[in-house]
């Protein structure tokens, strides 16, 4: 872990993101809260669907808009946070709460991929879940909700550590 | 029922918010002890203006290496304290707040002063 934020910090990235003027952290900050406003907004809404609210609203209407959307957010923050991980890197070997950020991301997206292999979420658009199917549904809105919601208190907790 | 469930998520979400703040402090100075730590000794290394805050280091006569917290970086280079202005083995004093935890040597530093000239990055608390 420490070798690699070494080899992180001493990449030309991280030369790059030092060197690029007093403002570029605040500025990647920026983006990194804007990407995962982005994100959360978007799976919050989706998830809770998920879940069992709002279903007078069918889940292919509410997938349309918060899956891209969830999807632009997540790579703007993962884009920005690396840059500001870069920056100093070796200051965060030792810090609890990355162990805990990067597995509940990685859980994550494992569940994005267990969601959209499900059968009920690919027949979205063609007709509604089955008892059983809706609470898979359930189950994968709630694992995300636990995940996301994970990484950005960890997430935020970093820089107080 | 739905309504139910909101109430419950956002209760949850604010008794967690409640419960985590009493225990972090930096960022603020909070995690600094009160009163007021002055100490002298030479650059080890020079300030960085990376963020997100600007940083040094320097070596005391004991030999230990000290762990200088400046303010943000633009404040910090507002300050007139840019990358080049401390060139490292230059006899200085910085001064502000030592971390609260004996065994941390940081300081979360006010003032740097070098040849005869004060660097206030923090000149509102002084």
């Amino acid at each position: 872990m420490e070798d690699f934020l070494a080899w992180l910090g001493a990449s030309a990235l991280g030369d790059a993101m030092r060197g690029a003027g007093v403002w570029t952290y605040g500025v990647l900050n920026l983006a990194h809260i804007l990407g995962v406003s982005t994100l959360f907004g978007s799976v919050l809404i989706l998830d809770l669907r998920l879940i069992g609210l709002w279903r007078r609203a069918a889940l292919g209407a509410v997938a349309a808009p918060t899956v891209p959307l969830a999807a632009a957010g997540f790579v703007l923050a993962a884009a920005s946070g690396l840059c500001m991980l870069t920056t100093n890197a070796t200051e965060y070997a030792g810090n609890p709460f990355l162990l805990i950020k990067f597995p509940a991301i990685a859980l994550g997206l494992a569940n994005v991929a267990v969601l959209h292999r499900l059968p009920a979420w690919a027949a979205r658009d063609a007709r509604g879940p089955s008892a059983r199917e809706r609470r898979q549904l359930a189950v994968a809105g709630g694992a995300s909700l636990a995940c996301w919601l994970t990484a950005i208190a960890a997430g935020r907790m970093i820089g107080y550590w | 029922m739905r309504t139910r469930i909101l109430v419950c998520l956002s209760g949850a979400c604010a008794a967690f918010t409640l419960a985590a703040l009493p225990a972090f402090g930096h960022h603020g100075w909070a995690g600094q002890g009160s009163e007021q730590f002055e100490l002298s000794g030479t650059v080890h290394t020079p300030v960085s203006l990376a963020g997100p805050h600007a940083t040094m280091k320097i070596q005391d006569a004991d030999g230990q290496v000290w762990d200088i917290t400046l303010a943000p970086p633009p404040r910090t280079s507002g300050a007139g304290l840019n990358e080049n202005v401390l060139p490292v083995g230059a006899a200085v004093t910085v001064s502000g707040h030592r971390n609260s935890d004996p065994n941390r040597l940081e300081i979360k530093t006010e003032r740097v002063t070098y040849n005869g000239q004060n660097y206030d990055v923090y000149a509102n608390r002084l």
